[in-house]
């Protein structure tokens, strides 16, 4: 196993990336930390596909596109449960890569 | 233009003298925070009385929809003579002095960074005020006509004028963020037609007010100050982001609705506040799409604004919730 995967690659620059932070002040420690931070969203993206997942929760209303052309033109309610189900699937397969720490991701997956 | 660290330092001199009209000598000037169009520096003076510290804010080649900086600290000062705590204005820039568009103020105590106040033990008795505080300072902003303002150059309207910029915004940038256009289509027939009736401060939040053992000592940051009603700036003190993690206290991380409307004395209501939280919410995840945009297009490349892109998921999770549950 001497050729690294994508995820190992990235594992190995975030591992830098906690080096250098520590090493640097100011505005490069900041932007080492959100590099770092944007690292973990990438290795979340490759495990996790959230394209797939948001495009099937939005495919009932024709995609993303068609739905938000529907809203504009007034053919979608915004209080329509047929409507709002869908947009917090695929909300949620999102934000379960960008930040699964954000309060209201626990929030929305979990109330009834 | 001049660097007010280095070749710029004697013309800092010249103008922090203009302002105080007596002759002061600037020791160390060291930047705080901002990057190549917004910068925050801190100014050592002595003057007659001894060394103390101003704070000097400029902004270079403007590119977003602030209010020049002689404006901003127009509409600071007079915020001051109603009673807001504001840091005093010293002065303001010239194009003559070369420093960029900036102002000089005093430097008021305070822990600016938010987390650090809401969470510190120091910090107790400050955050069972800070309500009330900001209620209050908020009523008094609030209390002067939009006559008291007519002479300063401001933006603003109502709010169904201000939702239609904010989707012409939207649409600018070419995406289809479907929980935004959700939120689009649910303010549109909700905001109010009345016309604008007072200023408000427009960034009026958790991270841009100074804190002390006793709670606010200033209110900063006046560049988006425009002219709206006041459930506006209420209802921004509410939004999700600048909650810190403490969302079970959605008045900035330290406060309930409840609290922060009788505080107020009367005027708006939940029903109003509600709207203005939607879209509150929403303004915030545009300016998460235009910081990500303006590194996509190759504008501005920037890991921090790239990375704040991502942030556009948490707003569409907060609309989301917003409008499914009707409270976040």
């Amino acid at each position: 196993m001497s050729h690294p995967s994508a995820i190992q690659l990235i594992e190995a620059v975030q591992i830098f990336l906690k080096e250098a932070e520590a090493e640097l002040d100011g505005r490069l420690g900041f932007h080492a930390r959100v590099a770092g931070n944007a690292l973990a969203i990438v290795a979340r993206e490759l495990a996790q596909q959230p394209d797939a997942a948001e495009a099937a929760a939005l495919a009932p209303l024709g995609g993303a596109s068609a739905l938000c052309e529907a809203l504009r033109a007034g053919q979608l309610s915004p209080d329509d449960p047929a409507v709002l189900g869908p947009v917090r699937a695929a909300v949620l397969a999102r934000l379960a890569v960008d930040n699964p720490r954000y309060a209201t991701f626990a929030r929305l997956r979990d109330r009834g | 233009m001049l660097d007010p660290m280095r070749d710029g330092k004697a013309a800092l001199q010249a103008l922090i003298e203009r302002g105080l009209a007596e002759s002061v000598t600037v020791g160390d000037v060291a930047q705080l925070t901002g990057g190549a169009s917004s910068a925050t520096y801190r100014v050592e003076i002595e003057d007659g009385s001894g060394p103390r510290l101003l704070i000097f804010q400029r902004t270079a080649g403007d590119m977003n929809d602030s209010a020049p900086r002689s404006v901003q600290a127009d509409v600071q000062a007079r915020a001051g003579a109603l009673g807001v705590p504001v840091a005093r204005v010293i002065a303001k820039t010239l194009p003559s002095d070369d420093l960029g568009d900036g102002v000089v103020t005093e430097l008021v105590e305070g822990e600016g960074l938010a987390p650090r106040w809401l969470r510190g033990e120091g910090y107790t008795a400050a955050r069972a005020a800070l309500t009330g505080q900001c209620a209050e300072a908020l009523a008094r902003l609030h209390s002067a006509p939009v006559s008291h303002w007519a002479d300063l150059p401001l933006k603003g309207g109502s709010g169904a004028e201000l939702l239609a910029d904010m989707f012409g915004w939207y649409r600018r940038l070419g995406v289809d963020v479907p929980a935004f256009d959700l939120a689009f289509a649910w303010l549109k027939p909700r905001m109010p037609q009345t016309p604008a009736s007072c200023l408000v401060h427009g960034d009026f939040r958790s991270g841009n007010i100074l804190v002390g053992p006793e709670g606010l000592t200033a209110v900063l940051d006046w560049e988006l100050t425009h002219l709206s009603v006041p459930a506006e700036d209420l209802a921004w003190l509410c939004v999700q982001a600048w909650r810190f993690g403490q969302w079970q206290l959605p008045v900035g991380g330290f406060g309930t609705r409840a609290a922060l409307l009788e505080a107020y004395g009367g005027g708006v209501t939940a029903g109003e506040l509600h709207i203005w939280e939607v879209y509150g919410n929403l303004k915030w995840g545009m300016s998460c799409l235009q910081l990500a945009d303006d590194h996509v297009s190759g504008r501005v490349p920037s890991v921090e604004r790239a990375a704040i892109g991502r942030r556009v998921s948490e707003v569409a999770a907060d609309l989301t919730y917003l409008l499914t549950f009707g409270e976040l």
